[in-house]
This record gives structure tokens, sequence and C-alpha cells, in this order.
């Protein structure tokens, strides 16, 4: 196939008719394409991409692209190359560290090609002059929802049309949300990418359904699955919880806008987002309890879904491990637990997912010491019996029809959201025959359901392996709580004796349940819910219930270990016709999965809008093959309404769009303020000091800013340079900008500033700063969109006990202030309210100011010897190094200098330490790896 | 309610043109007294503030100017306590951050009466603090902070995973030498991000160098 547009006869991939219509147009003109999720926009990128690879000579740059985009891009289009075998065709080149070499990177760029360049560093590039904005051919950018005006990638855009006209600027995004929230958000965006067209393409334009809905669909059976008693009881309980905390949430923040906060909106797999989202402009302010609530509402979403994903047991240890964390230390007052520990429906939702997993039950003429033991009860999750009977409904189709000869193979892929479920299933799948059986049951002649598949094999031994797990943890968390325990006692609390409250691990009451309620969660002292653990008598009970039967023991056990260990041992190619194939979605990339494996039987475990249309996509593709999809949800859950809610989401955006496109007046400034205005420029060499306004040579250059390469990431570079600043990015070692030879700027946005006093950042920056400039100043910026203050809601009237002269570890954010300009009279502070705003102090600040030197501004801070490339290192290992005790400021760099990883750190003896840091920090950090919180008591 | 001491060094001194201001009744922690001083609040030896409300200055901008030129350069640190009383403030706010470097001043800002009573009374308890380690960083210091804070640097680990890491391990040696496929069962988070999330934490511990 080619198109008439393209130079020369070019392969292309895009058997759909609206695959081409959208190709012809984006070869014709430069637009934002907006698609539907599912409906292949990688694909179109890669064949458009290519069609300019082909010809050759083309500069192009991909903007705006994840890792993943990169290898598929790289992929697409060696193939690609391969196929039209077009001779000049280069493949992709990745530009993505700061390790590829300012010469190595001139050179690439110089031999032209098609290139994806990290925002970070494509910004810098353009800015220093080493890739020239004028040679590019066209900009390729992804994920253009992510477009805002002040984002890095609309920086580049202005620069990239400022110095050149004629270059092609292409926009793809799969996401329409984004453009249909706030005020005319679709004319906004294309303002911010300088393109006059949008193209929508949701799933009901007509040439897409045309082509999906053709003679060749693919057949769908939906079967719902009704949820046990069980989960109903625990997602109800767990929507409980949920409107109380949302409901606490709304007292405690009277002075804000929640009206939409409700529990409708939490079933959205975003709720806690959307709350985090409103609660952003006033993040600093907010009190630590509504911080903890909106983390809680995190905590329960999770559960929500895992209620839903989880098998019993592992569910039940999820909640161990959520109580094990937010049960608080002790010492610290009650109000320091999430609000939702204190409600009945957190008691019912511990409750009822350990009735799902084990019972009490009553001994007939036990005598009265043990009158309750355990029974295990290990529900199924339903889903997992409506698996095994579809596979059997595809074996039997197998069976009676021969299926008819066509190009897809007899695979049966199996969909489902993450990696956790893809191996719950994959050893349900292996051992749903397996029968654990015990005395009883041999005896039995013949067990009716015998044959039918049950999880009982694996559920047994996930509950021996809970249980296992569990000793071991109720000694973990025993030790921690005892190490707290020490800190408190070296420490004087007035507190102390709160901490006497809860003794570690055994101290808990039980209320013995008559009937089959046997274990039932007790409470604390303080009401909130206590962790249960069983008596050994109990336990060694459940485990005789469950022990390794023979039947169970020939299964081999190396199911559990992870096959990628001994991936060679096992590895054999199997026969694709009789394969069950188990798979996560990862969106994009299951376009490969389907056309690998060619499945002929697709089971969706769970729903998934954007894959149905991938499958949709697939089928019309592909004439001959002929696919049957199995669509699995449970009725009346979170998941389905989610599912609905995400299709109704997406759909109302596009009309939206649609509505927006349709009345937009687009304003058109392709040139984004090109040439310096002249007068300006004329006014700038006048100095108004000087009767008659005499011409001053200094200040005839252009104003400019050096700016360290890290602040990037902030907005700011970009809003200077649209003041006609020329900014100058450099590898600064003091200071974020500089603004003259005397002036030199730190930013802090309001968390910034709070983490930098925490780890004490901010007071080494000021130290440093003033031994190399005259006028060091500190910028606390705020969010455009964040309130413009510091005062908390709660009042501080009566604070009068943390004053005190002795008390100068004051927590606030105000006494911190307080007490850096305490120890720098001469810093000063400079206070924004937005971006925008800083970028006009800063230009006037610069007025009447000499220009910087950016190779002075460099050399600030440097040792003589030491090397600039210091600043390359990823520095989250570096926080996590910091946090190790015998870590400080000063042998940090030893170390990291000194070692590869963590790990390696983790592993070396203390003999192995003591060079870099010393005996006494040696000891420490090596303790505090190597501590073992199973062995000590 | 003011008080009559003779002139000690542990109260706030303020002028007598303050008389009126809301902010002195909202001074309830640290005793205050009038004095004759050329700056508003006298905090300390070499500390002092001048108060301006942005209202004030929009209608008589050349009064803060004056004030400060008084001063005549008699203390170490001149706090220049602004409070942000009206809603565009955009203005105001530059040109202060000019004064500020031109004429030696430090601007705080404060939002109402009782933050701006609240900065004075902390400069006045902080006025003897040689140490600053409040601001030059802290750890932990417990086993158990420490761990957490360890393992939850990178963001999408939360604290659960962190209890269930060690829970499972241990140690952290052995967690850190697990393989990325074990320690996501172990973190395995049940909000389906286990494998990513122990996945992401290998790499990151990884890349160090």
């Amino acid at each position: 196939m080619s198109t008439s547009s393209s130079p020369q006869p070019v392969k292309l991939s895009l058997p759909l008719i609206y695959q081409q219509k959208l190709f012809e147009e984006l070869r014709k003109e430069d637009e934002l394409v907006i698609l539907a999720r599912g409906l292949g926009l990688m694909r179109l990128v890669t064949n458009l991409l290519h069609s300019y690879d082909a010809a050759g000579n083309n500069l192009i740059v991909i903007v705006n692209a994840e890792d993943r985009e990169n290898a598929w891009i790289g992929e697409a289009l060696a193939e690609h190359a391969a196929i039209s075998m077009s001779p000049k065709a280069r493949g992709l080149t990745v530009v993505n560290t700061d390790f590829t070499s300012v010469g190595t990177r001139e050179k690439m760029y110089a031999a032209s090609g098609i290139f994806s360049i990290t925002s970070r560093i494509l910004v810098v590039d353009l800015l220093t002059g080493l890739l020239n904005p004028e040679t590019i051919t066209g900009l390729i950018v992804l994920h253009a929802d992510k477009i805002v005006a002040t984002s890095l990638e609309a920086f580049i855009l202005r620069i990239y049309r400022q110095k050149n006209k004629v270059g092609f600027l292409k926009a793809f995004s799969d996401n329409p949300d984004p453009f249909a929230t706030g005020f005319s958000p679709l004319a906004t965006m294309m303002r911010n990418m300088f393109l006059r067209k949008a193209s929508l393409w949701p799933r009901f334009h007509m040439h897409v359904a045309q082509s999906l809905e053709g003679k060749k669909k693919a057949e769908v059976i939906e079967l719902e699955v009704p949820m046990t008693d069980a989960m109903k009881q625990i997602q109800t309980a767990i929507m409980e919880c949920v409107e109380v905390s949302i409901h606490e949430l709304k007292k405690g923040n009277a002075g804000l806008e929640m009206d939409d906060w409700n529990l409708d909106s939490a079933l959205l797999k975003n709720f806690d987002s959307i709350v985090r989202r409103q609660l952003e402009p006033n993040w600093h302010r907010v009190s630590w309890k509504t911080k903890q609530i909106v983390g809680d509402l995190t905590v329960l979403r999770g559960m929500l879904q895992s209620v839903l994903a989880l098998d019993a047991v592992s569910f039940l240890q999820r909640l161990d491990e959520i109580h094990a964390a937010h049960s608080p230390a002790p010492g610290t007052t009650r109000q320091t637990q999430s609000p939702w520990l204190f409600l009945d429906a957190a008691h019912t939702i511990f409750d009822t997912a350990k009735r799902r997993v084990y019972t009490g039950k009553q001994k007939a003429g036990g005598d009265d010491a043990n009158i309750d033991a355990l029974r295990p009860v290990l529900e199924e999750q339903p889903k997992w019996a409506l698996l095994a009977d579809v596979l059997q409904e595809i074996d039997r189709d197998l069976y009676f029809e021969p299926a008819v000869r066509d190009d897809s193979n007899g695979t049966i892929l199996i969909m489902c959201s993450d990696t956790n479920t893809c191996r719950q299933l994959r050893i349900y799948l292996e051992t749903m025959y397996v029968k654990p059986r015990t005395e009883k049951r041999v005896e039995d002649f013949h067990d009716p359901d015998e044959d039918k598949p049950s999880a009982a094999f694996m559920m047994r031994r996930k509950l021996r392996n809970y249980l296992k797990w569990k000793r071991e943890f109720a000694r973990v968390s025993a030790t921690l709580v005892q190490e707290n325990q020490k800190a408190l006692n070296g420490a004087v609390d007035p507190r102390l004796g709160h901490a006497k409250s809860r003794a570690p691990a055994n101290k808990r009451r039980r209320v013995r349940g008559g009937g089959g309620v046997g274990a039932m969660t007790g409470r604390l002292d303080n009401g909130s819910i206590a962790q249960y653990f069983e008596k050994p008598g109990e336990v060694a009970d459940l485990m005789a219930e469950i022990q390794i039967t023979e039947e169970e023991a020939k299964q081999k056990e190396d199911i559990e270990t992870d096959p990628l260990e001994n991936m060679d041992d096992y590895y054999q190619l199997y026969e694709m016709q009789d394969l069950v194939v188990i798979h996560a979605y990862e969106g994009d990339q299951d376009e490969h999965v389907l056309e690998e494996i060619k499945p002929k039987y697709i089971i969706m475990y769970e729903p998934d809008a954007a894959f149905i249309r991938r499958v949709e996509v697939y089928r019309s593709s592909h004439n001959d093959r002929n696919v049957r999809v199995y669509f699995l949800y449970y009725g009346g859950s979170v998941e389905e309404q989610r599912y609905l809610s995400m299709v109704r989401r997406e759909k109302d955006a596009f009309t939206k769009l649609i509505k927006e496109r349709a009345s937009m007046a687009v304003v058109m400034t392709v040139d984004a303020h090109g040439i310096e205005d002249p007068q300006e420029a004329f006014l700038r060499t006048i100095n108004t000091r000087i009767a008659g306004g005499g011409k001053l040579a200094a200040t005839a250059q252009p104003p400019r800013v050096v700016v360290d390469v890290r602040e990037f990431r902030s907005s700011l570079p970009s809003l200077l340079h649209g003041r006609n600043i020329v900014i100058v990015p450099c590898m600064l070692t003091v200071g974020d900008y500089i603004l003259s030879p005397d002036i030199c700027v730190e930013r802090k946005s309001v968390s910034d500033l709070i983490g930098s006093f925490k780890d004490g950042r901010l007071y080494t920056q000021a130290e440093t700063m003033f031994q190399y400039y005259k006028h060091p100043m500190l910028l606390i910026e705020f969010d455009q969109n964040k309130s413009f203050t510091l005062e908390p809601f709660a009042d501080y009237s009566g604070s009068a006990a943390s004053l005190g002269a002795a008390n100068a570890g004051g927590s606030d954010l105000q006494s911190k202030i307080v007490l850096l300009t305490l120890a720098f009279p001469k810093l000063r502070i400079i206070w924004s309210s937005s971006p925008y705003e800083t970028a006009e102090i800063f230009e006037r600040l610069k007025k009447n100011e000499h220009e910087p030197d950016p190779l002075a501004a460099v050399r600030a801070g440097l040792d003589k010897d030491a090397v600039a490339e210091e600043q390359a290192f990823n520095t989250e290992p570096q926080e996590m190094l910091a946090a190790v005790p015998g870590v400080t400021p000063k042998n940090i760099m030893n170390i990291t200098l000194e070692t590869e990883n963590i790990k390696e750190v983790a592993n070396m003896e203390v003999t192995d330490l003591q060079p870099m840091v010393g005996v006494e920090a040696a000891r420490q950090i090596h303790g505090f790896f190597t501590r073992d919180l199973l062995e000590d008591e | 309610p003011s008080r009559i001491s003779g002139g000690s060094g542990s109260t706030i001194l303020v002028s007598p043109r303050q008389k009126g201001n809301p902010v002195l009744a909202c001074l309830r922690s640290m005793p205050w007294e009038y004095s004759d001083i050329v700056a508003d609040y006298g905090l300390g030896l070499t500390t002092c503030a001048l108060f301006l409300s942005l209202k004030y200055h929009r209608l008589h901008p050349e009064y803060i100017y004056t004030r400060i030129r008084n001063l005549q350069g008699k203390y170490n640190l001149r706090i220049l306590l602004t409070m942000v009383d009206i809603a565009n403030h955009e203005d105001s706010l530059r040109e202060l951050a000019k004064t500020s470097l031109v004429n030696n001043v430090t601007v705080i800002l404060c939002w109402s009466a009782a933050e701006a009573a609240r900065y004075l009374e902390l400069y006045k308890s902080y006025e003897h603090v040689v140490a600053f380690d409040a601001i030059r960083g802290q750890q932990a210091t417990g086993y158990a902070e420490r761990l957490v804070e360890f393992v939850t640097v990178p963001r999408a680990i939360n604290k659960a995973d962190a209890v269930a890491l060690v829970g499972t391990f241990g140690s952290l040696r052995e967690a850190v030498n697990a393989g990325p496929e074990r320690r996501a069962g172990a973190a395995a988070a049940a909000d389906g991000r286990g494998r990513g999330r122990g996945k992401q934490q290998l790499r990151e511990r990884e890349e160090d160098d």
C-alpha cells in the first residue's frame, strides 16, 4: 500500500479505513489527533515516522515518549525498514540520559534521523544551540494531553516555533479526559501547541464504527458473576469507612469546597487522588490529621480492589499488614490513629475477612478448657469456578466442532489486571484438579464432586504459609514495638504511661462467640481494633487440620519459586495449539500480545474497555482469524461500576470536545513573540539615571539569567524565556538562578521548603551561597493554583507552651523561617504567589544590574580538584542512604563514590565499611542492615 | 495589657506608633511594653521589625521608605513584617522584593494579625538561640522509624509495604538481596501495583552510581 503524498512508495501496515484516512490527514497538515484508547495510536505514529524515515535526510524529534514507547517505535521502525527495503531509513535514536556526552549528541544531531529525546535534555540542547531548531524537519509530540502552558514540552514547542516556522508539528493523545475539563480546554491546549486543527476520533466516529462493526465482528460473551455474601459484606463495610472518612474530612476542613465528595465519587478509580487534588491548593495548610485521612482513603481504595482481586487468605494477610502499619506507636495518644479503625465497619471488615479463611467450631464433648478450636473455611473466589467452566466449555467446543481452519492458533488467552492476579490464576489452573484428600474422603467410595475443579489445594497451601508467616510477623512487629518503647524510655516523656497499655503481642482481649463465630477481633483499651493473635493450641489444631496430605505432597513444590530463576532448565518451546496464556493488561503493549499469540479464545478475567477495542481492531484487521471473547465481572461490584463509568466518561469527553471544536475561535499566534520588540531593545540601552538618556554599552545585550539545569523541571525557566530573557542552562553547584554577578537565588516551593528544613539542606545551601555571592536570596514560590498563605487552618493562639526560649526546636514552618533569618540576617526572602510572578520579580531585580557570567557561576562552589560530574548521581538511593544511621552528609559522598549500589552497601562487613566512614559509623550501618527481626527477641 | 517593667531583656518593645494595631491584642504569650524606639517592634539587641499593612502601603507608598531610612542601619536583622490584607498584592510584593535587596530588610509575609503576633513572639523567644539544630536536619532515632524512612524513599512504596518487606525477609539485608519477583510477592501490594513497586525499588537501588 502506498500513499500518493509520500515521496517514494513506502509499505505501511494500516489495514483499516479510519487508520488510512487519519494517516493521509497527518501527512497533509499539522494537527492534534485525539484517538479513543485502544484504537492503535502507536501503530499510527510508527507508520507516520516510517514514511519520513524512509525518505531519509530528515531530522525528526519525538517529544514526551515513555521508555516503553521508545522501545516499540525502535522495533517497529526497524521492522518497517526491513519490509519496505528502504535503504535510507536509519531507525530511532534514543537520547535519554545525561551520559551521552555533549560532543556525541552534537555529532548525532548532525547526522540527522529520528530521535526520541527526554524533554529535559532537549530543552537544554535547544537553548544552548547544540541542536539548532532550524535544522529540525518536524516534531512529533506524544501524550499531548499532558502539555499545559507551563510544561517543559510547551517550552520546547515555543523555542521550536520561534526559530522554525516551516517544520511540521503533529501532536497525539489517546486520553480525551484532560481536554474536557476547565474553560475552553481544547482551544487552550491547541494554543499551547501552536496548532490550528484538532482531529477527533472517538469510537463512535463514522469511519471507526464502519471499520470495526463490519461482518468480521468479534464475538463477545458477557458473564456476570455474583459476589459471595462475605465479599459483599466487606465491600459494604469498606464503603462505610470511606463515607465516614469523607465526613471527617469535611468536618476538619470547613473552609473548603467539597460538595461533590460523596460516596458515588468514591466508587471511581481515583477518588483518593481527586480528593487530594482538591486539597492540593491548601496542602501545606491542612492539619496532619486531614493528611492522614487522605492517606487512609488510598488504603481503603486499595482494599476495595483487593477484596475482589486477592484470594481470601492473601486478603487477610494484606489486612494484617495494613493493621500493623497503622497501629500507633506505643506512647502516642489515640488521636494518632486513623479514624476508620474505630468504626464497627472496620470490625466487620477484619472479622468477615477472617471468617472467609477459618472459623471456630464446637467440639462435641470437649472439656471446658478447649471448647472452641479453629477450622479452615477457605472461601474461593467465585470467578475461579466460572473460569474453570469457561475453559471446559472451550474444550468441549474444540472437541465437538473441530475448528474452522483459520490463521489463529488454538491458544486461549486470559487477561487480568496485574501480575499478582496472573500468578494467582496460574497456580489455580495448575492445581485445580488436585484433591486434598483427608481420611474421611478416602473412605467415600465415589464422591460426585470428585471431578469438579476446586481451589482447595491452593487455598490450603496458602493458609499454611499464612499461619507460618503470621507467627513470624507477630515477632517482627513485637520487636518493632519494643524498639519504640526502648526509645521512649530513653526520652523523658510524660505520656509514657500509655505505652504500657499495649504490651506487645500477647495482650489481647478475646470475645468468645457462641455458635459458629469463633474468633473475633478484640478491641484495645482505646477502642480501636487490636490485632488478633491465636493461642498456640488453636494454631496447632488448625495446622493439623490442613496438614499436608499424601496427594498434596506429590505435587512438586517448585511452583512457588520464581520460574525466572532457572529459566534455562525449564525453557522449551510449547505447541501454540494447546496453550493457555495468562497476561496482564499493559496498555498499548497488548496489541503486540494479540498479534503474537493469535488467540482464538480470550477470557477477560477483569474488565478493561481499551482492551475490548484492541480486540475489535485486531479482529477487523485480520480477515481470517476468529476470536471469541468471554468477559467476566462481579455483578454489583466496584469493578463493574468503575468499568461503566470509565466508558461513560470517555464518551462524554469526546462529545464535549466535538461541541467545543464546532464553536471554537482559534486565535493563531504561530510566531511566539518571534522577534524582540525593537523598542524594548532600544530602551534597554538607555540609562535614565544619566541625564539626557546617555547610552550605556554594558546593558546593550539582552538580559540573561543563568539557570541550573535541574531547575528545568519547574516552569520558571519557560516563563522567563517568555519574557524575553535569555536562558543560559548550566550545571550549578551554588544556587538555582544567577540574576547578576551578585544576586543568587535559591528557589523553593512550599513543599520543598518544608523538606529542606527537615533535612537541613537549606541551611547548607544558604551557607555556600554566602561564600560566593553578595546578595543571596531565598525565593519561596507558591503554586499558581495554591492558596497564597502559610497560615494553617487551626489557630495557634494557645501555643505559648511551644515558645519558651529553651524550646528552639519549633516544628511549624513559621518558626523555622524565623530561625533561618536569625541564622542568616542578610539572606533576603522573596515571596512569590506563582511562577508568573517570579518571572516579573526577577525581571525587576535584574534592572540596572550587570549581566551574570555563566563561567563564574559554574565555577562557584566547585572545589579546585572536584569534578562537576558529581551531580550526575541518582538522588533517590542517596536519600535512602541518608536515612541509614551512621551516614552523615559528610561521609555519604565517600559511600556513593566507593560503592556500586545499595545492595553492595547492605552486604558489606564492618571492616569493609570502616575505611570509608570510620569505625563507629561502620558498625551502625552494618547493624542497621543485618539486624534480624526474626531472630532477636 | 501592657506591663511596665524597667526595660528588661525579656519583653518585646513596642513603639507607641503601633497603638491600636490588632496585632497587639494577639501578643499573648510574650510580655510586651511600649518604648520609644525607631522601629515598630524591638525583638532583641540586633533584631527589629517594621510592620506594614499592604492596604496602607498602597495609599502611602512612601511611608515605609521613610521608616526604613530612620532605622539608620542600626539593627543587624531588620524584618519587614508585611500583612497581606488585599487581594491584588502582586504589584506591591514585586516592589518590596526589590526594596529588600536595596535597603537591607528581610520581608516576612503574614496573613492575619494572629500570624503576625506569632512571628513577633517567635523572634523574641529565639533571641538567644545559638545552635540552629532545628533547621540543620536531624535523623529519626528509632530503628523502626529509620527503617520505614529508608524503605519509603521511593514514592510508590508506603508504610504497609515497608512492614511487609521486613516481615517477610527478617532483615533488610535479606530484603535487598532477594530477587525482584520474591520481593514483589512480599510487598504484594493488594492494589495491584505490587510488582511495579518491587521492580521499581530494585531498579532505583541499583542505579546508585
